[in-house]
């Protein structure tokens, strides 16, 4: 399975910022690995910020996350949307 | 005693996961969307006065436990379900059907749930999970909303299958009893489409259906004279993408759920007619979630002048007619 470039991986973290237009905070600085929500990430997000970058991903990726659950898991992490949106381009080019 | 040898995947919701995830287990092959479909889950309800309300609320599937036994009856296939009026009693029925390495489906405040995160717990009296061991003191979960199987202490499972008010589980436990060889899947999608159909069209109450979600678009601008303040306003306004949203799949994610079990339908009937249908569900889904946002947002920055909430009207209002247009089309289409 291909691995998430690190481009990919800024691309998400610069789309997560423009979403929720948040200014005060350092692309480097926020970490990858690191949970999104509640955590001591440099970003701590809430459920109503996760809905806004499930719609961002969708529209600038064409991914849809139907099922909250699953959604939850993806939006977890830096690592974990860039795994997801790295699987749903590898589906669409077969 | 110990776990017993279960498959455990994650669901898009609870009731359909977990009657999937047993009759999987049980060497049935069917998904969660069938499930979902099948059994006429998708729907709407706006509850403007209620006695059982303190507020108005809404709901976006059939009622808990319709599932199972829709799937039931258009399947054949036999739930044995019980409930118990002593917890003790409860506890010893489980422990019985766990020594007997049957995997039980157990309803509960998912509350109790100690493996979830502590800013993710609610009081929902209608969480379903599956009981698939025992080890010592603790039970081995199946829950669809987690990804592997977890321990829960018995103390936490017994006050969350006893916990009171508003439909309390009572020890609720079901598990699959038979399950027939051959299953008409046809016949089942046909019967599961033309009820959601009526749900959503035919039903001859003003709050149910897409009646009911233009009731809610006509009424929410009577929400600011029902609460008490702007803060109750803005957690009641808030409440709309959680019960979107968060609690089970909520609106979008229903209505994600039926486009999927559309596009399988496509399959199964030989009807491609139903993909296009599918994908027009899928945007609708998305209408869903832009209101989900849209009120989440103005909730948080209390920001719920009339006008704002014209608009959140206005949004309903186009819901429930992208679903009367798609529901007429899927009846007339299945009918044929």
């Amino acid at each position: 399975m291909t691995e998430p470039t690190q481009v990919l991986k800024w691309e998400i973290k610069e789309l997560i910022l423009e979403t929720l237009r948040i200014t005060d905070v350092d692309l480097e600085k926020i970490d990858d690995e690191k949970p999104l929500f509640g955590s001591d990430n440099a970003l701590t997000l809430d459920s109503v910020d996760g809905l806004e970058i499930i719609m961002a991903l969708q529209r600038k990726y064409g991914v849809r996350i139907g099922d909250q659950n699953l959604a939850r898991a993806i939006i977890s992490s830096v690592n974990n949307i860039a795994a997801f949106i790295t699987q749903e381009k590898a589906k669409i080019n077969g | 005693m110990s776990i017993i040898a279960y498959n455990h995947k994650m669901a898009a919701h609870c009731e359909s996961g977990t009657v999937t995830s047993l009759l999987n287990n049980r060497g049935l092959e069917i998904t969660e969307a069938l499930v979902f479909g099948i059994s006429s889950g998708i729907f709407f309800g706006y509850f403007h006065k209620m006695k059982s309300f303190t507020f108005p609320t809404f709901i976006v599937r059939n009622k808990p436990g319709q599932m199972r036994s829709n799937l039931s009856k258009r399947l054949g296939i036999k739930f044995h379900t019980e409930k118990f009026r002593k917890p003790e009693e409860g506890q010893m029925a489980l422990d019985r059907l766990l020594e007997k390495n049957i995997p039980v489906a157990v309803q509960v405040d998912f509350f109790y749930m100690d493996y979830i995160p502590s800013w993710e717990k609610v009081h929902i009296n209608v969480h379903f999970i599956v009981i698939v061991g025992k080890i010592g003191s603790k039970y081995i979960v199946s829950d669809s909303y987690f990804p592997q199987l977890v321990e829960l202490e018995g103390e936490s499972l017994r006050k969350a299958r006893f916990a009171g008010g508003s439909m309390s589980p009572r020890g609720f436990l079901f598990y699959p009893e038979y399950i027939p060889e051959k299953i008409d899947f046809e016949n089942a999608i046909i019967k599961g489409i033309k009820k959601s159909c009526f749900y959503m069209l035919k039903l001859p109450i003003p709050f149910l259906g897409v009646k009911g979600i233009r009731s809610f678009a006509r009424k929410i601008v009577e929400w600011p004279s029902r609460s008490r303040d702007i803060e109750h306003l803005s957690h009641e306004i808030m409440k709309i993408n959680i019960l979107l949203e968060d609690q089970g799949t909520g609106g979008a994610g229903f209505r994600f759920l039926f486009a999927t079990f559309l596009q399988q339908a496509a399959d199964i009937l030989k009807k491609p007619e139903l993909t296009d249908l599918s994908k027009e569900m899928m945007v609708i889904g998305d209408g869903w979630r832009e209101i989900s946002l849209r009120a989440a947002r103005y909730g948080k920055n209390r920001d719920l002048g009339i006008d704002r909430l014209k608009e959140l009207g206005e949004m309903l209002s186009n819901r429930a007619t992208a679903e009367e247009s798609f529901f007429k089309k899927l009846y007339k289409l299945i009918k044929e």
